[in-house]
């Protein structure tokens, strides 16, 4: 309990009045969170039987409706300037946060379709979580057809830290986000419905570690918080920018600890080498519509904070991050991709695909630009409908005994035989995650290094095409398994493709093509207009500067 | 432009389609399209060789500055109608070379024809982009159509290989392009050549650029991919390796030249790596006896003396590139085409099987000698004309690098007419000791498209004075000529250098000839690494140090996780904290003790954190775990803060008792024994990360420049109308945070059960727990009456295995005993609890009461009554605690959190607003006057519940577990007591 320091040394000052809100622009997050709070009272009042069809339901609409509103505040946004904060400023509501909570809520509905899908009675989850795995009590859970219905309102509230996450505009808050986004996660991570023991471990590993990386985080906002006096993200940039707030004479050495700390928080989350351990560990032993949902919209809301943080806050002072996320892309695109190769696991080799991307995404954080931020955009959502599709892929083919999934990708081989509409759909995503051109994968890859090429970070470019083509590697080679391979003797059972998994795989395969054959439409609307001073001339990324009208301040 | 394009891919589309209705010959209708195309270039030629290109433009991504830009110059419609024009006959020659029922011949027709219209648009791009897309869809497109065959090994193995090397050059290139595109300012090529960039970042773009390029014309050290591709059904080895693909990357390095043609790093990148490539794969295609492996290093070859010649940036040699260009085109195509027809009619591409044909097959022969003569520049043909334009155009020009480049030129035309003759001896004529090769006649519209262009190649020698002033017009947008003419495409120059030098190149191709069997000899003798062999390897090294990586990073083991996780942490911030020399923070100085007793308890605090290090036994690291918790709370008391002290004191034991409870379901020891070094490791990267955790900690405290808020407790205590400001703080200043705490206790003392044992509480009890009755299961009863003679039990009730007895009627000090078998009671520890038990709920109410004013509150209380309620249950088991409060943790639970919602809502209710507090003094005869607050009901509401959550958690933790042991035990028993009998 350690007291903030504020001004006037006598009792605190007490607020009479309450905050005066603008309950309009924080309606998305309203909603989610009312959907998530009622989603609790249903799972105490509401029948078993009815449970899953009104959570299911109700977590759908409120997400749609989300959306809906989040998509009218588009037009509701100020001619001037590049939005409004909101509640004390503690939350900024402009383009980039609007742009990243809809693609969230895109992708969260997409995978909401995907955590319902029931084959035969049975769920993605644990019929019974705390019934202890292989016991007696279990197979009666099993048996009587138990489901988490609980599900529902934790996906709610990971959402709602998703929504609030890119959208926080003063690192408590941002913190707070963190918590609501990841707790959910931890625990949904655990509820695997095979090889549950291995599900638990992953949710165990995932909670120490982030609960560390949580920490520092914080860590980092109290030494910021020394050098700037305030966690207010406007604060933070105007003290960078004059040197200090005066606070402590010589704060520097406060700022760089508080910017390594932040970021290794914020990395973590990311899953950027050397945070990334977690990554194959949690995806591969989470459920599969929970790895979707983290795989997408998890890494879209840690991006958008991590670009708020080191764009706002950390704005003027980019010659100091830059060599850390240099390093840390650099690391993480090259080590990622070659530990990749070796990867026998489907989940486990998309987890570390996921890691390269966070590596090429980094490539353009560090271009510090109004066109770094635009490729780091695109490139996510881009990313986020592809990984959806591939890990609804994944559910459908499972072993031939036991109703596993076939994790093993010997058990692929030859699968364009069996079914040729599956593997070309993950013949497609794969090719999309090698940034083949006419696929989404092409544009957001040519938007993250265009920015980066503009901010003379080419040597990282050239690191990312390497690591790029160690990747395609060895998707191509998973295409070669799947379409040319004599099938494996064991061969896997697939799963006719539900109206709910299809509608995912769908919707995937749509925006995967659609974003790379027709991105103009994406690229000019959504994204920040090229601002007055990039039309004057693009700013020399000498100046350590990142352009500031694209964010609140 | 775009219709023809969208119908190239239409056409792509429907050919599936197509091949199902028509069989093979829906190939002559797909032909229709780069016809079509071909007739459209044609129809524009006169204008844009006059000077005015075809173009549109469409935006497609303004915001990334992407165009969907066409834009046909002169090298453009002779590269359109190359691509297109091949394309027609190559299709119409897969109309006879596949048979009908060949298998996934419609997916082969489809991915051609889509390739075809690849390649046109790659021709026509004017953006780098999306001539970059172009070139990556081709790249696809030729991966599907070498592996076409897909139950062979080797055609999946090279299509692999193909993908895997142009796809790397391709992302080189895109870096490239990009770099080059941002460095002009522009993506449009037309642009971009108009005003060229200069600079450093310049040369490493075009190096990446050529990169793609040398990579996708299979130049050295890429060539390893083509010669393996031969596995692609033989029209596609004769479109893609002959006419189309392997040109992308001749075209790129064609159409940069006129820019960047005088730039060191083109020209001599260019004029290096191809003039090797010519030499080493001619030297190499000299001992082959594959006919199409032949063709194959021949191509690799020719492609290295076409990069080299359209790299040298001087006009004349582009203009003899350009000719060239378009003579290999010619002369290749056909001699693939040929090659397919031998295997077709014969079933063999080996020379050494084939005798005889020249008698057989007269008309196939006859047009391998067309192309065959053209290839090996022999008059009057194209390649005749083209070689003496190259040799004229490096000669004239002066430069030493280009005369070497000659050198290398001419020893590579010399292995050019060598392995022509090869070709031509071994395909065709009679081996002394091979009998003739039988030979089914090929159908007349098979041997069309080849000997076709045979006749072209023948035509275009005399013509080519008539194509010059064509491909001059490419050729004069390469703006240096080194000081001459420009020179002209002809048949006949003249007795000068080139004539002799080509007279020189077939007296050796000759020689190469006569002696081809030492040629062979030495070829094999003297032959360079295998690329592909280097390949393998490259891919080997690759997968085993990943394996290697991925073993030492990616075990699975979270103490690794973390400690790489810690180790970057402490080395990020070292480095600020050093740079920036953070002791010399302006901070007060460090105050190292109050008094110097606070030793001994930070002594015991760090001893008994490293001994719990070293420990093996996880109760006792538990306890030593403990022991620091206590050494914690002596500190606070030395610091004057004895309810933080009381509060930890307590917390600590509650734990403790909390952690033996859980550990008597685990093993005693801890499972793996850590090794010594990886034991140490973690020891210092713990102590690393500690000290900076701690160091900072005291950089946050010690860097306060304001006042602290803590002054201004005292009075806000005397205000809430209390002396103890900790208590206060809790619940009154403080009260919306406790109230958020205490919510959080519930719903973990929810889902401590819950989590714990998968059933509703209520169900654990199914009878009503009375206070004085007892209800025990009946097995465990029956066990323990035996060992207990004085058990004799009034049954009050049976439901199910449950019965309830009265236990009033032998009065005992703690009447729950009677369920524990004999030999774990303790008579004095009963006694003990049994009277302790109404001083510590005195103690705790007191606690409770005085919370306000002095040492105590609502949350020590609560815990000193919970203790109370543990000693119950370690002196008298599960039974004595269900008897011993006679509520059900859940009733008390939320007793407690309706107290203190209540008390929160009354504020509002009657004062002003939520949590306002409120005081009356009572006064009760022989006391002092009691003063109470609001504050106190709310404290007896966190005292309610604390008791609640302890009594829940030795529900759980406690007897729940026992429970469950017991239920194991019956149930190991009752089998061994089976087998017993049995």
């Amino acid at each position: 309990m350690i007291p903030l320091g504020l001004p006037e040394p006598t009792a605190p000052a007490l607020t009479t009045q309450a905050p005066d809100l603008d309950y309009w622009l924080l309606s998305p997050l309203l909603v989610v969170f009312a959907v998530g709070v009622v989603g609790v009272l249903v799972e105490a009042f509401v029948d078993r039987r009815h449970r899953r069809l009104t959570q299911l339901v109700l977590a759908l609409a409120g997400v749609g409706a989300a959306f809906v509103l989040t998509l009218l505040q588009v037009g509701s946004l100020p001619e001037q300037g590049a939005g409004v904060g909101v509640a004390f400023a503690t939350v900024a509501v402009d383009r980039p946060t609007l742009f990243f909570q809809g693609t969230i809520l895109v992708l969260a509905f997409i995978s909401l379709l995907l955590i319902a899908e029931n084959r035969d009675g049975e769920s993605a989850f644990a019929a019974q979580a705390a019934a202890v795995p292989g016991s007696e009590e279990e197979r009666a859970h099993v048996l009587a057809g138990s489901q988490h219905t609980e599900v529902y309102p934790l996906v709610m509230f990971a959402v709602l830290g998703m929504q609030l996450f890119p959208a926080s505009n003063d690192f408590l808050t941002m913190f707070i986000a963190l918590e609501v986004m990841s707790l959910p996660l931890y625990l949904l991570c655990g509820l695997a419905r095979r090889r549950r023991l291995f599900s638990q471990e992953a949710a165990v590993k995932y909670f120490l570690l982030g609960a560390f990386s949580s920490a520092f985080f914080l860590f980092g906002i109290a030494m910021v918080y020394g050098y700037a006096g305030s966690v207010h993200f406007a604060d933070v940039y105007a003290a960078v920018g004059a040197g200090g707030a005066g606070v402590i004479e010589d704060g520097e050495p406060l700022l760089l600890i508080g910017m390594a700390l932040i970021g290794v928080g914020l990395l973590f989350k990311v899953g950027a080498v050397p945070f990334h351990n977690w990554k194959p560990d949690v995806y591969q032993g989470a459920p599969t519509p929970i790895t979707a949902l983290m795989a997408s919209c998890t890494l879209v809301a840690a991006f958008g904070a991590l670009l708020r943080v080191f764009y706002v806050a950390f704005g003027a002072s980019v010659w100091e991050w830059r060599p850390m996320l240099w390093v840390v892309a650099i690391l993480t695109m090259v080590l990622a991709a070659v530990i990749a190769v070796t990867q026998r696991d489907i989940k486990r080799l998309l987890a570390y695909s996921s890691v390269v991307h966070a590596g090429f995404v980094l490539t353009a954080v560090v271009a510090a630009s109004a066109d770094g931020l635009a490729g780091a955009m695109f490139y996510l959502a881009a990313y986020g409908f592809t990984t959806i599709g591939a890990f609804a892929v994944v559910t459908l083919v499972r072993a031939p005994e036991g109703g596993a999934e076939a994790g093993d990708l010997a058990q692929w081989a030859g699968l364009a035989r069996t079914s040729p509409f599956l593997a070309g759909a993950l013949g497609l995503f794969l090719l999309a995650f090698a940034g083949i051109p006419l696929t989404s994968g092409f544009i957001g890859k040519f938007a993250v290094f265009e920015a980066a090429v503009a901010a003379g970070a080419t040597p990282l470019v050239v690191v990312g095409v390497l690591s790029s083509a160690v990747t395609a590697f060895f998707y191509v080679r998973i295409i070669v398994l799947m379409f040319f391979a004599e099938p494996a003797e064991t061969a896997p059972r697939v799963l006719r493709p539900g109206g709910l998994t299809g509608t995912v795989i769908g919707v995937g395969i749509a925006a995967t093509v659609l974003l790379g054959v027709f991105p103009g439409p994406v690229l000019d609307n959504l994204l920040p207009q090229p601002s007055a001073e990039a039309a004057v001339g693009t700013q020399p990324s000498g100046a350590g500067i990142v352009p500031e009208d694209m964010f609140v301040r | 432009m775009v219709w023809l394009l969208t119908a190239h891919f239409a056409a792509a589309a429907l050919a599936p389609l197509l091949v199902r209705w028509w069989g093979r010959n829906a190939f002559l209708a797909l032909a229709l399209v780069p016809a079509a195309t071909t007739g459209w270039a044609l129809a524009q030629a006169l204008g844009v060789v006059a000077g005015t290109p075809v173009g549109v433009r469409i935006p497609w991504a303004p915001e990334y500055h992407l165009t969907l830009a066409f834009r046909m110059d002169t090298l453009s419609l002779v590269m359109t109608l190359i691509a297109a024009g091949i394309g027609t006959l190559i299709l119409v020659y897969c109309a006879r070379y596949f048979t009908d029922d060949e298998p996934g011949l419609g997916r082969f027709a489809g991915v051609l024809t889509g390739f075809a219209g690849a390649m046109v648009g790659l021709v026509l791009a004017d953006d780098l982009i999306q001539l970059y897309v172009y070139w990556e869809l081709t790249t696809v497109f030729s991966y599907l159509l070498i592996g076409h065959y897909t139950e062979r090994r080797d055609s999946r193995r090279a299509a692999a290989l193909a993908i895997n090397v142009t796809t790397l050059g391709g992302l080189a290139m895109l870096v490239g392009l990009i770099m080059l595109g941002e460095a002009a300012g522009t993506y449009l090529i037309s642009e971009l050549l108009a005003d060229p960039p200069g600079g450093p970042l310049t040369t490493v773009a075009l190096a990446l650029v050529l990169v793609g390029a040398l990579s996708k014309s299979a130049i050295l050290p890429f060539s390893l991919w083509l010669p393996s591709a031969m596995q692609a059904p033989t029209p596609v080895s004769g479109y893609l390796h002959a006419a189309a693909m392997v040109k992308a990357g001749v075209y790129l390095v064609a159409r940069l030249t006129p820019g960047f043609g005088d730039l060191a790093v083109w020209q001599y990148t260019t004029l290096a790596f191809g003039t090797v490539t010519m030499v080493a794969a001619g030297w190499k295609a000299l001992r082959q006896n594959d006919l199409k492996l032949l063709l194959a290093y021949g191509t690799v070859s020719q492609l290295g003396f076409l990069t080299a010649v359209l790299g040298a940036g001087t006009r004349d040699a582009a203009l003899a590139g350009l000719a060239m260009l378009c003579a290999h085109a010619v002369f290749k195509a056909p001699l693939f085409l040929v090659v397919g027809i031998i295997d077709h009619s014969t079933g063999t591409r080996d020379l050494r099987e084939l005798s005889g044909l020249r008698r057989s097959m007269p008309a196939v022969f006859w047009t391998s000698v067309l192309a065959l003569a053209s290839m090996a520049g022999l008059p009057p043909m194209a390649g005749f004309a083209a070689k003496e334009a190259v040799f004229g155009a490096f000669e004239h020009s002066g430069s030493p690098v280009l005369l070497v480049a000659l050198v290398g030129l001419v020893v590579g035309s010399v292995f050019t007419v060598g392995y022509s003759l090869r070709f031509l001896w071994g395909a065709f004529f009679d081996k002394p000791d091979v009998p003739p090769t039988p030979v089914h006649p090929p159908a007349p519209l098979f041997v069309a498209p080849a000997l076709l262009l045979g006749l072209l190649g023948l035509v275009g020698g005399p013509a080519s004075s008539l194509l010059d002033p064509v491909l001059a017009a490419y050729a004069d947008t390469v703006p240096w000529n080194a000081g001459n003419d420009p020179a002209h495409l002809a048949l006949w120059h003249g007795f000068n250098l080139p004539l002799l030098l080509s007279a020189l190149c077939l007296a050796g191709g000759l020689a190469l000839f006569r002696w081809r069997t030492a040629v062979a000899w030495a070829g094999a003798r003297f032959a360079l690494p295998d690329a592909a062999a280097v390949y393998r390897r490259i891919v080997y090294y690759i997968v085993s140090f990943a394996t290697q990586v991925t073993g030492a990073t990616q075990r699975g083991s979270l103490p690794i996780y973390l400690g790489t996780i810690l180790v970057t942490l402490v080395a990020a911030s070292a480095l600020p904290i050093i740079q920036g020399r953070l002791w010399t923070l302006e901070a007060p100085p460090v105050r190292w003790w109050d008094t110097p007793v606070q030793f001994i308890p930070a002594a015991v605090i760090v001893a008994a954190a490293l001994w719990a290090l070293m420990a093996r036994g996880r109760l006792f690291a538990v306890v030593l775990a403990g022991m620091t918790g206590y050494g914690t709370a002596t500190l606070f008391a030395l610091q004057g803060a004895p309810d933080l002290a009381l509060t930890q004191f307590l917390v600590e034991t509650v734990s403790l008792v909390v952690f033996v409870l859980v550990l008597r379901r685990l093993p005693p020891r801890f499972s793996t024994p850590v090794l010594r070094t990886r034991r140490v490791l973690n020891l210092l990267i713990g102590a690393a990360t500690g000290l900076l955790v701690a160091s900072m900690a005291y950089f946050a405290l010690a860097g306060r420049r304001a006042e602290t808020i803590s002054g201004g407790y005292p009075a806000a205590a005397e205000e809430a109308g209390g002396h103890n400001i900790i208590s206060v703080l809790l619940v009154d200043v403080r009260a919306w945070d406790t109230m958020g705490e205490i919510s959080v206790l519930a719903s973990v003392a929810a889902g401590v059960a819950s989590l714990l044992f998968v059933r509703r509480r209520t169900r654990r009890l199914r009878a009503p727990a009375v206070p004085g009755r007892l209800s025990v299961p009946v097995s465990s009863a029956t066990g323990s009456a035996q060992t207990d003679g004085e058990w004799s039990p009034l049954p009050l009730g049976v439901a199910e295995n449950i019965v309830t007895v009265r236990a009033e009627a032998k009065p005992l000090w703690l009447p729950g005993v009677l369920a524990l078998s004999q030999e774990r009671r303790s008579i004095i520890f009963e006694v003990v609890a049994r009277l302790l038990f109404p001083v510590i709920l005195v103690l705790s109410v007191f606690l409770l009461v005085t919370g306000h004013s002095s040492v105590g509150g609502g949350f020590a209380g609560g815990i000193v009554a919970g203790l109370g309620l543990m000693v119950r249950y370690l002196a008298g088991g599960r039974h004595e605690l269900y008897l011993t409060l006679g509520l059900q943790p859940g009733v008390l639970i939320g007793l407690g959190m309706t107290i203190t919602t209540g008390t929160a809502l009354a504020g509002a209710v009657f004062g002003t607003e939520i949590l306002a507090g409120g005081a009356y003094d009572l006064h009760l005869p022989f006391m002092e006057p009691v003063h109470l607050t609001s504050a106190l009901a709310f404290d007896f509401g966190v005292y309610m519940l604390v008791v609640g959550l302890i009594q829940d958690i030795l529900y759980s933790l406690g007897s729940g577990i026992d429970e469950q042991m017991e239920r194991e035990r019956q149930a190991g028993r009752a089998p061994q007591s089976e087998e017993v009998t049995a």
